[in-house]
């Protein structure tokens, strides 16, 4: 047994493990561990994965399985994984050009101004650390990554917009995000990358995983074509 | 030359098949067919994987012409399909001749309706599935006049004397009311709703225009209300995912919906209420049930079994009938 896990039955078509009495990061790592752990056993009528931060839903088809043996299957592996298990493979390091601001970047200053910064404060923030992976979200594979050291959260537009564009860097609460495709959003969008961030045709569909980092770099609008389609790709590590 | 399966009127058709499994890790929902049980039958009356591509006609009227001799089987939503102006009958094999154009209207009571063709036809694939998926921009709905490859034909027959139907396959064919009682079990966050939860089941819902295989809202009289405080962190969610927003609706999510989500959930529909709520027009009302979860995956298991003891009289009659089963091709 893992006594820093509970698992719930979630429908007849899913189960949710829930770290419990852990930090942030070791919750984090064992909701990821677990879910790599799973996928790994690669067991019959289990169709799904979706570990989170301190959450893994884990979809089935149990007319394939039932809820008992993946459960049983799941505290096997945390058992073996322990509390706090380490990373299971190396990060990597993304670096990330983004033109903020203007037509790319349409909320920087209303973000600026709520959080009593200056445009370029915000920005040299939002550049100024790496930021972690921590899952990847809807739409598509985005990067859902621990937001900038900000000094308070970042609220939602008050109204979604329909469509952003793909590429657009964007906050929310203590979040940032990357969306690869064009969407609704209701996250501010701060600036947008030039860079194809994922190939639909990949398997896996992104070029990132949970664990690895990014660092957003600055550039001016004059040097958007030179990165322009540009597959995203880790630098180092 | 390929032998092709032409759209004549193309309503709001799009290729599906049972989805995009195993890519929610990466954010991509699943998909696939908002009924699932009707897709799947649609394919077994054909002698198909299951997993076949086939046709999601949602709503309007469809016709499509062959060139070359098919079996054919349409599930789904009550409808009248007729080859050559000549009713034919849903949930049996209906063989088609090359030319003969093949309706479906009148689509009723239900929204879509599933069109396999044994031996199935070409697909693009991306991420494991050919099911469309709005956010990736794939999988275009069917326009007039596009042409499917065929990938089998079937030689034509008919019964020699009677010319009565030829099969009795006893498909399991679901219930189609004018209420919808649409089965659930209690979600992992029913607490947070207190002596509030029970409103789901009491009274009524109507399906909101704003619906689609992302997810269902549904509007209510009384909403069940959570009252416990604070955000909740982003979190896998299920299919099924009974949410309540702040606003005046529920939502119930579906096959294409976003694999993380903040709100509260309160109940999830089972698999077997999935399929049917898959199949509700805007406009209609809706009941909750509560099940135990024992009972839902009874109720699943028995669905799947009726499926795959069709499969084995698909096999048979298909034997008797020398058609050679396109089934592992």
């Amino acid at each position: 047994m893992n006594g820093n896990l509970t698992i719930t039955d979630c429908g007849d078509s899913a189960l949710v493990a829930k770290a419990v009495g852990l930090g942030t990061e070791d919750a984090w790592r064992l909701v990821h561990a677990l879910a790599d752990a799973l996928d790994a056993v690669r067991l019959t009528g289990v169709q799904g994965v979706v570990p989170t931060y301190d959450a893994l839903l884990v979809e089935l088809d149990c007319a394939d399985t039932d809820h008992e043996t993946v459960r049983r299957v799941l505290w096997h592996e945390a058992a073996r994984l322990g509390p706090t298990p380490g990373p299971t493979t190396a990060p990597r390091h993304f670096v990330v050009p983004v033109v903020y601001g203007g037509e790319h970047g349409p909320d920087l200053p209303e973000v600026a101004a709520r959080l009593g910064l200056t445009e370029s404060e915000l920005v040299d923030l939002h550049c100024g650390s790496d930021l972690t992976v921590r899952c990847l979200g809807a739409p598509a594979g985005a990067p859902m990554m621990d937001g900038p050291p900000f000094p308070a959260p970042v609220p939602r537009l008050a109204s979604p917009r329909t469509r952003v564009e793909p590429g657009v860097v964007a906050v929310a609460g203590r979040q940032a995000v990357i969306c690869p495709m064009p969407s609704p959003g209701g996250w501010p969008l701060l600036g947008r990358t030039p860079l194809r961030v994922l190939d639909l045709h990949d398997d896996p569909i992104t070029p990132y995983r949970p664990g690895d980092t990014f660092r957003f770099v600055p550039i001016t609008p004059d040097r958007w074509n030179d990165y322009a389609d540009a597959p995203l790709a880790a630098c180092r590590g | 030359m390929a032998d092709t399966l032409t759209v004549r009127t193309a309503g709001i058709t799009t290729v599906q098949d049972l989805g995009r499994v195993g890519r929610s890790r990466y954010g991509l929902p699943v998909g696939g067919a908002a009924d699932q049980h009707s897709a799947r039958v649609a394919n077994v009356l054909c002698g198909n994987d299951e997993h076949a591509p086939l046709l999601e006609i949602t709503a309007l009227d469809f016709a499509c012409v062959p060139s070359a001799d098919i079996l054919v089987a349409v599930t789904g939503a009550p409808a009248d399909v007729s080859v050559e102006g000549a009713a034919r009958p849903m949930w049996e094999p209906v063989p088609v001749r090359a030319g003969d154009t093949l309706r479906v209207t009148g689509i009723r009571q239900g929204l879509r309706v599933y069109l396999a063709v044994l031996g199935s036809f070409t697909a693009d694939y991306l991420q494991g599935s050919c099911a469309p998926d709005t956010i990736l921009g794939f999988g275009p709905a069917l326009r007039d006049g596009a042409e499917l490859s065929l990938r089998r034909t079937c030689p034509a027959f008919d019964h020699p004397y009677s010319r009565i139907p030829l099969f009795r396959l006893h498909a399991p064919v679901p219930a189609f009311p004018s209420t919808w009682t649409i089965d659930v079990t209690d979600g992992p966050d029913r607490a947070e709703f207190a002596d509030t939860a029970p409103r789901l089941f009491d009274a009524p819902f109507t399906v909101s225009p704003q619906s689609n295989h992302i997810g269902l809202r549904l509007r209510g009289e009384r909403l069940p209300r959570r009252v416990t405080e604070g955000e909740v962190l982003s979190r896998g969610v299920p299919i099924g995912a009974v949410e309540v927003p702040a606003g005046d609706e529920l939502l119930v999510l579906h096959r294409g919906r976003g694999v993380t989500a903040g709100y509260p959930v309160l109940a999830v529909v089972t698999a077997t209420g999935l399929s049917a709520l898959g199949q509700v027009r805007p406009g209609q009302t809706i009941r909750f049930r509560h099940r135990t979860l024992e009972q839902a995956v009874t109720a699943h298991r028995a669905q799947r079994g009726a499926v795959d003891a069709l499969r084995t009289r698909v096999r048979t009659a298909f034997d008797a009938l020398r058609i050679r089963a396109p089934d592992g091709d």
